[in-house]
């Protein structure tokens, strides 16, 4: 019966694709990802075997046996079978021949020691100091600060150094350099003071934001509703402003508002207190700033809705309100304000999820000062993942962050499915054909 | 609004609340061609040389402004006309379309709308790592489109249902298929729409921060928003007057499209949209 | 040409709204779909055009079967109840839309725009927008629009709905005129008697999904199959009375009334009676006693409900003459030839 599926699904198509590339995808990454100990480090493709002298302290932690270890710590050059046989492929035979005479069995720590016994050559004298270099290495009975593209080559080395077969696979765990599976960051996130911290920082913050913009919002709302259109217009206009700059010009002018060169200080300035950074200089004013910055956003958009909404009341309803002889405080609690109740409610549970996620404005305002004072939860992650001053970005650390946002949208996102009017919304359409 | 009530109240507590804004907003343009006297920040001298951005070379490892708002116009524009067209099909399949599952698509819909986006960013990043789309326009220009479209195609949706499905009927009783009754019926009657849409999409993507902060932090793809905050971070003793100069420069387009289209865009910015 | 629905079911998701019904509509025919709102009437007409599909049954137009068709392939012409005209195009560009689909070329569809336009006297008009016209206007160029491709049946959705009182009278009479002129099979839906009344050559009145009577409007009017169908036509309404039969008469509380011959025969122990209000008067003698309970004057006319003394009414309307006041008694008769008589449960005996 439905003949227009292939045009629907034709109309839905270019939307579906970038949905599953660009919301599908994240969502399900950012749960892989959160179980990854991916950084810059590790890179976010494969990796290499590599085993550095750091790497030694965690082999010997995991418990390989005590010779492996040796073998590890204290290879270094040895003038054995297999090495003279390289030389004498890589070189001559007399070569060989003579540094058996000369060295056989010998043990060196450093390749520096090994290039001074090929140095001790007479009759097969190497000349350059390159060559000797490449001929140490010839003698190497270490797989330590070697990088190998493959677990196969490495376990290959290992085989060199001989090391058992048991120890290996430690081995080979502990010297891959690429990404790997881990729970250690979910470990982590419940076991750090900062996480809760930042928990704590975002709920100071979203229910202050909050209450200032639904308070304020309204305010505004009804107290521009009483003027003449023009005034009416002029505040409205003053109080958009905020939603449709930039964010980073509005940012901006608060710096200048509020920095230690900027309007702030000059003004104290003038009744004798040294100027500073009203901004930063505490984590009270830092607090205070962040949630005027996003209240004003945010009261405007309540500004909007509610204004709209009393828009809607009926004039009549007001004017018998005054002839009953409500004064203004009157009309307003007990006219405007009930009819107020599903804005005040929408706006409510949307700001919500929006300040919970968002770090825009606090990123380029405190950017989480003075020290972690201003962190919020969203912008933790961001800093963790996205851009931190150690300069490793911790990818999967961050994206452990991340889960715990989208795993509260999801479910706050779904929560607004069950209070919208969803069977209104999917009444079928009307042409069957 | 009516005689009953005296205003001057209201006026005063809203002129005493309004005037931080207001003191910004005054120096925001004041400042930017004029100086003060040294160590104080009431204005003096008019001068232009805050602007001199705009025809002076770039220092070394900065772009040129001009290339960076060529930028910004085309991250604006191409997001806007992509975040459109898409939603302009998308809304239509959802408002006015049979096929299966639609209920599905719908409650999708809703869910994605309401879904904050900015959280995903850290695997967005990564994905464009993997598609090799990292720190170029195009790769934040279709996440930005991307992130965009559940709003679009929500505020789309809504101009759809709008428009009477008798006109659709008529449509089809006069022989004409869905597709030209879409066409050539349905899309001029949801033409306002369309524009709104279409300018708000664009003030979006002029203003947007963080995607190309962090999806395209290198100079090549460097956009208004990135270039002035870079310019804020980087001086050790800041220049207020340059910033200021930059941003209204950049902020210029915004106002005046908002000027010259607020009425349209209203209905956008009251029909929720994220706080 | 002839339209023939046939065993046609309609479900909305699992309600059947519309089971097994059967219309035919003959060649050149004008039929009223009647019925209150909720009883399947637009439904009815949505399935003929295509917008909605059937769940069973046939629909032929002549002997094609346009059952599985859709809208664009049927040519059903139909007109909405808002008129749906395109607010985007001007006028001639709105009657022309059904021809440009066809890709017919300029010069054809001009000659029939200005054909169209002259037959539904708009030819004045064709460069406006749909904005600009008045309601009748917009009603004609509806029409016109409909008409414009020759359809096989044309179809019409309470179309004098949104008209003012004047219009609508006017309106039924043009569009009538048209149907007449162009010889075009018709389908009227409407929930107003007196519409399908005075422009069709028959009605069909529904309920529930389904036809309860199909006649002519006279004949529907004077031999109603239950007192659904009498109770539906006639402004105002007929009035109903319980009554027994008692050898020759109806017996209504203390008062009789003759049983018409052809009655006699058929009717015992308890009936509901009919009785429309022309036939109730001091002009049909006396015999039926009562109080004025309202009364309306309607100019010509004057409308009187008279409350029996077993709580009843009988509607009763009269030239205006000399007026009677409320609570005064009267003792009028019925004509007992006209009294329609019923079971109690509703069916015409």
């Amino acid at each position: 019966m439905p003949r227009f599926n292939a045009l629907g699904f034709g109309f839905l198509a270019p939307a579906l694709i970038v949905v599953a590339l660009f919301f599908l995808a994240p969502v399900i990454l950012t749960v892989f990802f959160a179980f990854t100990n991916m950084s810059t480090s590790t890179g976010i493709t494969g990796g290499d075997y590599l085993l550095s002298q750091s790497d030694l302290r965690g082999v010997k932690a995991s418990g390989v046996s005590d010779e492996t270890y040796d073998a590890l710590e204290n290879a270094g050059y040895l003038v054995d079978d297999a090495g003279l046989a390289r030389l004498a492929e890589a070189r001559d035979q007399a070569t060989a021949d003579e540094l058996a005479a000369l060295h056989s069995g010998a043990k060196f720590d450093a390749r520096r020691d090994m290039e001074r016994a090929l140095k001790d050559l007479r009759d097969n004298r190497i000349r350059s100091t390159r060559d000797r270099k490449a001929l140490a290495e010839l003698f190497k009975t270490s797989v330590m600060d070697e990088r190998f593209g493959s677990e196969a080559a490495f376990r290959t080395a290992l085989d060199g150094v001989g090391i058992p077969q048991a120890d290996q696979d430690i081995l080979v765990k502990e010297a891959y350099t690429g990404w790997v599976w881990t729970t250690e960051n979910m470990k982590l996130l419940f076991s750090l003071d900062s996480s809760y911290r930042y928990a704590m920082n975002t709920v100071i913050y979203v229910t202050l934001t909050l209450g200032f913009n639904v308070g304020f919002g309204l305010f505004l709302a009804i107290s521009t509703f009483y003027l003449s259109p023009g005034m009416a217009a002029t505040f409205r206009t003053i109080w958009f402003l905020p939603r449709i700059l930039p964010p980073v010009l509005y940012v901006l002018m608060w710096k200048w508002f509020t920095w230690d060169t900027g309007f702030l200080a000059t003004i104290t300035g003038y009744l004798g207190i040294a100027p500073r950074n009203w901004m930063l200089d505490t984590a009270t004013n830092a607090w205070v700033v962040v949630i005027l910055i996003n209240g004003f956003v945010g009261a405007s958009l309540g500004m909007i809705l509610f204004s709209s909404a009393i828009k809607a009341i009926p004039s009549s309803m007001l004017y018998a309100s005054e002839v009953d002889g409500a004064n203004r405080w009157q009309q307003v609690r007990y006219i405007i304000l009930p009819q107020l109740r599903w804005p005040i409610l929408f706006t409510t549970s949307y700001q919500t999820l929006s300040l919970l996620t968002s770090f825009e404005y606090i990123l380029l305002s405190t950017d989480g000062g003075p020290g972690r004072a201003t962190e919020v939860w969203a912008l933790a992650a961001y800093h963790t993942a996205l851009n931190n001053y150690g300069g490793n970005l911790q990818y999967g650390f961050g994206a452990a962050y991340a889960l715990i946002l989208v795993i509260i949208g999801i479910a706050a996102s779904l929560l607004y499915l069950r209070f919208f009017n969803f069977k209104e919304l999917v009444t079928k359409p009307r042409i069957e054909g | 609004m009516n005689a009953n009530f005296k205003s001057w109240p209201v006026i005063a507590i809203l002129s005493l609340v309004s005037l931080p804004l207001l003191i910004m907003f005054v120096f925001q343009i004041v400042d930017t061609f004029t100086n003060p006297y040294p160590g104080s920040i009431w204005p003096q001298m008019f001068t232009i040389e805050h602007w001199r951005f705009l025809w002076e070379e770039p220092a070394t490892g900065r772009s040129s402004i001009w290339a960076v708002t060529w930028n910004t116009f085309v991250f604006a524009s191409t997001t806007a006309v992509a975040v459109t067209s898409i939603s302009l099909t998308a809304a239509y399949a959802l408002s006015r379309l049979n096929f299966p599952a639609r209920r599905f698509f719908l409650a999708g819909l809703i869910v994605l709308h309401a879904f904050p986006t900015i959280t995903l960013i850290i695997a967005i990043f990564l994905i464009l790592q993997f598609l090799g789309l990292y720190n170029s326009l195009m790769g934040v220009i279709l996440v930005k489109a991307a992130l965009e479209l559940p709003f679009g195609i929500w505020i789309m949706k809504g101009f759809y249902d709008t428009v009477p499905w008798e006109i659709e009927m008529a449509g089809v009783q006069d022989g004409a298929s869905r597709f030209t009754v879409w066409w050539k019926l349905v899309l001029p009657q949801v033409q306002p729409g369309l524009a709104a849409l279409l300018i708000f999409s664009f003030l979006s993507g002029w203003s947007e921060f963080v995607l190309p902060l962090v999806l395209a932090p290198g100079n090549d793809a460097q956009v208004l928003s990135t270039y002035l905050s870079a310019l804020i971070l980087d001086d050790a003793k800041p220049d207020f007057n340059l910033f200021k100069s930059v941003g209204l420069f950049y902020a210029i387009p915004v106002i005046v499209i908002y000027l010259v289209f607020q009425k349209k865009l209203m209905n956008i910015y009251g029909g929720g949209s994220k706080g | 040409m002839q339209l023939r629905l046939e065993n046609f079911t309609k479900k909305f998701d699992n309600l059947t709204v519309i089971d097994q019904l059967n219309l035919t509509v003959e060649s050149g025919e004008m039929m009223a779909l009647l019925g209150p709102s909720g009883c399947g009437k637009s439904t009815t007409l949505f399935t003929i055009c295509g917008i909605h599909r059937m769940n069973g049954g046939t629909l032929h137009f002549g002997d094609r079967d346009v059952s599985n068709l859709p809208s664009q392939q049927r040519n059903v012409g139909v007109v909405f109840q808002n008129y749906a005209l395109y607010p985007h195009m001007n006028i001639r560009d709105n009657i022309a839309f059904p021809l440009r689909v066809q890709k017919l070329d300029n010069a054809t569809i001009a000659k029939k725009v200005a054909e169209i336009a002259e037959l539904v006297h708009i030819p004045e008009l064709l460069d406006r927008k749909p904005a600009q016209l008045s309601g009748g206007q917009q009603q004609r160029v509806a029409l016109a629009r409909a008409l414009v491709r020759k359809p096989d049946v044309l179809l019409l959705d309470e179309p004098l709905a949104n008209l003012d009182a004047k219009l609508r009278l006017e309106m039924r009479s043009e569009i009538r005129r048209i149907q007449l002129e162009t010889g075009i099979t018709a389908i009227l839906v409407t929930h107003d008697q007196v519409e399908a009344m005075s422009m069709c050559d028959r009605i069909a009145l529904m309920k529930g999904g389904k036809i309860v009577q199909l006649s002519e409007p006279d004949q529907m009017y004077n031999d109603p199959v239950d007192t659904f169908v009498a109770g539906f036509l006639g402004n105002p309404p007929i009035s109903f009375l319980d009554a027994q039969v008692n050898a020759d008469v109806f017996q209504v509380g203390p008062s009789q009334i003759t049983i018409a011959d052809s009655l006699r025969a058929k009717v015992n122990g308890a009936v509901k009676l009919g009785i429309r209000p022309e036939y109730f008067g001091p002009q049909f003698g006396t015999g039926i006693t009562g109080k004025i309970s309202f009364v309306e004057t309607q100019g010509r006319e004057d409308l009187y409900n008279v409350t029996l003394p077993d709580g009843s009414v009988l509607r009763s309307i009269q030239a205006a003459g000399p007026r009677l006041k409320l609570g005064d008694s009267v003792n009028w008769g019925i004509s007992h030839d006209h009294a329609l008589a019923f079971t109690p449960d509703g069916a015409r005996i």
